[in-house]
């Protein structure tokens, strides 16, 4: 892998299993999300408990991995490159515990809709759609932190647009009955917020990707011309 | 080695026998000199074919230039026949090599190779595609790193691998993937990666068609054990109870059009490829016509278009259940005063048969699916048109048997076709 070889390999070890972890985190939150968005597709209302049963394995894991990140700092006292790691994990796994929040508030935005009795597939095209686009940005986010592939990550960065242009276009159709018909308003204002959390995912997998960028480069292009020294 | 030593001592003794006589003759000192040089020639000499071997280990090459002089011959000659073997040796291992990974890649199945610590150390392309790894990137990376599943993270660590686990995938929308880890070479595992979606599919169609039929026989069931019920319990008047017969009996009638649905598609499945009998298409579609008029009952217009070239090979039987079952069905979802055409055309190419109407048509995503045992678009409205849900199973079975394809194209709110298209060597007469 990338490292530098250490001194010592026991600190490689710990690098590399914290890395795993980060990695274990994230399959977790790609499964959340992929289960919300079968939920939304075949109405399985019983997805939020399984929803929710994850989440709190991602909750611990992300508890245990903050846990981690400073017993290494204060241990190992990293430096450079592996510092950079520490930092950058300690961000990612908070963007993906958030990333699997919005995922449940997908299936919980699903059983309003069906106990409510209403059908959301009638808007499922664009939906699907757009959670394939945000879970594949999620996906290829986490392998470029695999594979600490900066250009990878350059690319899920670049993704992120095609979403956001993706929910606006959304948005512009769900006003569109809405105003045409009132009736279908309640529907359409659960679908916005889910349209919404699958745009958030995708923001979070942007986020991801710029940690990766941080990591390998030591740049940090979260806010444009704010170079930060490393 | 000996002769080699005896002739350097010879060479010393050449060289001291002629020094001998200059410093008796001459001087000490000249004699001195000249034994001195004619060793040094000899170490001169073999200076030279050291300088010659030291460059040439620098960057062994095979190559006839490695050659020496004198002593150093047999030793350069050696050594020259010696990198020669070993590079043949290397060069028919890394064959062997190549050959195992080519095989390796040949594999339908996605393979990984696992170190002991679960690390990828190879996996051939089709693992590649289903695992969504790159083996030049993510060679020695921890395989959890990139398959992230957790079902797979959970199995990998159990450590009991005597089932495969059922995974489906993240990266092919549908797929489903049977994995297996197969322990080997003391503690280092295989990843076998099978695509089962297909197997996956079948099942699923196997179980849908089990509850599909218990489901279909039951409703009906149900309606005739509620009145055999009620005519046991209440005492109702005669006309009550003729009502309730008649009920009754229609749904005795639906049972038993399921049962022979059933049957009858089971008795295409088992029975011998049909015969190889002229079928006059000119008379066949006339009498689809008729039947499709009376169906009807004059709300549709019906259209023939074909122009009376060409017949078909096949059993007629089977062929008219087939065609009749496109037409009626083109009769039930067409609303009045929409149009049903029939056609029939045979080039040398081969002949088709169409059914196309103006009726409520399919979506999409209905289509693959449409000729399975009891698929339903709208289960109330087919029940309704009085379909048994297997209408469509039996049409493709019994084409299939005539080598011919069902074809179907539809929009919905526009209408649909339905096309049977048979190979050249089922049509003749042309």
């Amino acid at each position: 892998m990338n490292e530098k070889s250490h001194l010592s390999s026991q600190f490689d070890e710990d690098l590399s299993s914290l890395r795993s972890h980060v990695l274990q985190m994230g399959g977790l939150v790609e499964t959340q999300i992929s289960t919300a968005i079968e939920a939304y597709s075949k109405g399985e209302v019983s997805a939020v408990k399984l929803i929710v049963e994850t989440d709190r394995k991602v909750n611990a894991l992300e508890k245990a991995i903050d846990d981690d990140c400073a017993h290494l700092i204060a241990k190992r006292q990293p430096a450079a490159s592996d510092l950079r790691l520490v930092f950058g994990i300690s961000k990612i796994v908070t963007d993906l515990e958030r990333a699997g929040d919005e995922a449940k508030k997908i299936a919980k935005g699903v059983r309003r809709i069906y106990e409510a009795g209403q059908m959301p597939s009638q808007y499922g095209i664009g939906i699907r759609h757009i959670a394939e686009a945000a879970l594949t940005m999620l996906r290829q986010a986490l392998d470029a932190f695999a594979r600490l592939d900066s250009g990878e990550a350059m690319r899920v960065i670049q993704a992120d647009a095609e979403v956001d242009t993706e929910f606006k276009s959304i948005m512009r159709q769900l006003i569109t009955h809405m105003m045409e018909d009132p009736r279908t308003i309640t529907t359409s204002m659960d679908i916005i917020w889910i349209a919404r959390a699958i745009e958030r995912i995708g923001d979070h997998a942007k986020n991801v990707a710029e940690h990766v960028v941080f990591i390998v480069e030591g740049r940090d292009i979260r806010h444009p011309g704010k170079e930060q020294a490393e | 080695m000996l002769p080699q030593l005896l002739r350097g001592f010879l060479l010393a003794l050449v060289a001291a026998a002629m020094a001998l006589p200059v410093g008796y003759f001459v001087a000490d000192w000249a004699g001195w000199s000249l034994f001195c040089l004619g060793l040094g020639l000899q170490m001169i000499f073999h200076f030279r074919n050291f300088a010659r071997l030291d460059r040439w280990s620098r960057n062994p090459v095979v190559d006839l230039s490695l050659e020496g002089e004198g002593a150093w011959d047999g030793v350069f000659g050696r050594l020259y026949r010696h990198e020669k073997e070993m590079r043949g040796e290397i060069a028919r291992c890394d064959e062997d090599i190549a050959m195992l990974i080519a095989a390796g890649q040949a594999l339908t199945d996605g393979v990984v190779l696992l170190s002991a610590h679960n690390h990828i150390l190879f996996c051939n392309t089709t693992a590649e595609a289903q695992l969504g790894i790159a083996i030049t990137k993510d060679r020695g990376q921890p395989v959890v790193n990139l398959v992230r599943q957790p079902e797979f993270v959970a199995y990998l660590e159990a450590g009991d691998y005597s089932l495969p686990l059922t995974l489906r995938s993240e990266r092919r929308d549908g797929g489903v993937y049977s994995l297996h880890i197969i322990p080997y070479a003391g503690d280092r595992r295989l990843i076998q990666v099978k695509d089962v979606t297909k197997a996956a599919r079948l099942d699923q169609m196997r179980s849908d068609f089990v509850a599909n039929v218990s489901h279909e026989l039951r409703t009906p069931l149900t309606v005739l054990s509620g009145f055999l019920e009620t005519l046991q319990e209440i005492d109702v008047d005669r006309a009550e109870r003729d009502r309730y017969l008649a009920m009754m009996g229609e749904q005795s009638k639906r049972m038993e059009s399921i049962v022979q649905d059933l049957l009858t598609l089971s008795a295409i499945e088992s029975a011998p490829p049909p015969d190889k009998a002229p079928v006059d298409m000119v008379s066949l579609i006339d009498k689809l016509r008729r039947d499709a008029e009376a169906l009807s009952g004059g709300r549709h217009s019906i259209v023939v278009e074909a122009d009376g070239q060409g017949d078909l090979l096949g059993s007629e039987p089977e062929l008219v259940s087939a065609f009749g079952n496109l037409v009626a069905n083109a009769v039930r979802y067409t609303p009045a005063a929409g149009t049903i055409r029939i056609g029939w055309k045979a080039t040398p190419a081969g002949g088709e048969f169409s059914v196309q109407d103006t009726g409520i048509g399919i979506e999409a995503k209905h289509l693959p699916r449409l000729t399975e045992r009891f698929y339903r678009v709208d289960r109330g409205r087919s029940r309704d048109a009085g379909g048994t849900g297997l209408g469509l199973a039996i049409v493709k079975h019994s084409l299939s048997r005539h080598q011919a394809e069902l074809k179907i194209t539809s929009t919905p709110g526009q209408g649909s076709r339905f096309a049977a298209c048979f190979p050249a060597s089922r049509v003749i007469g042309l």
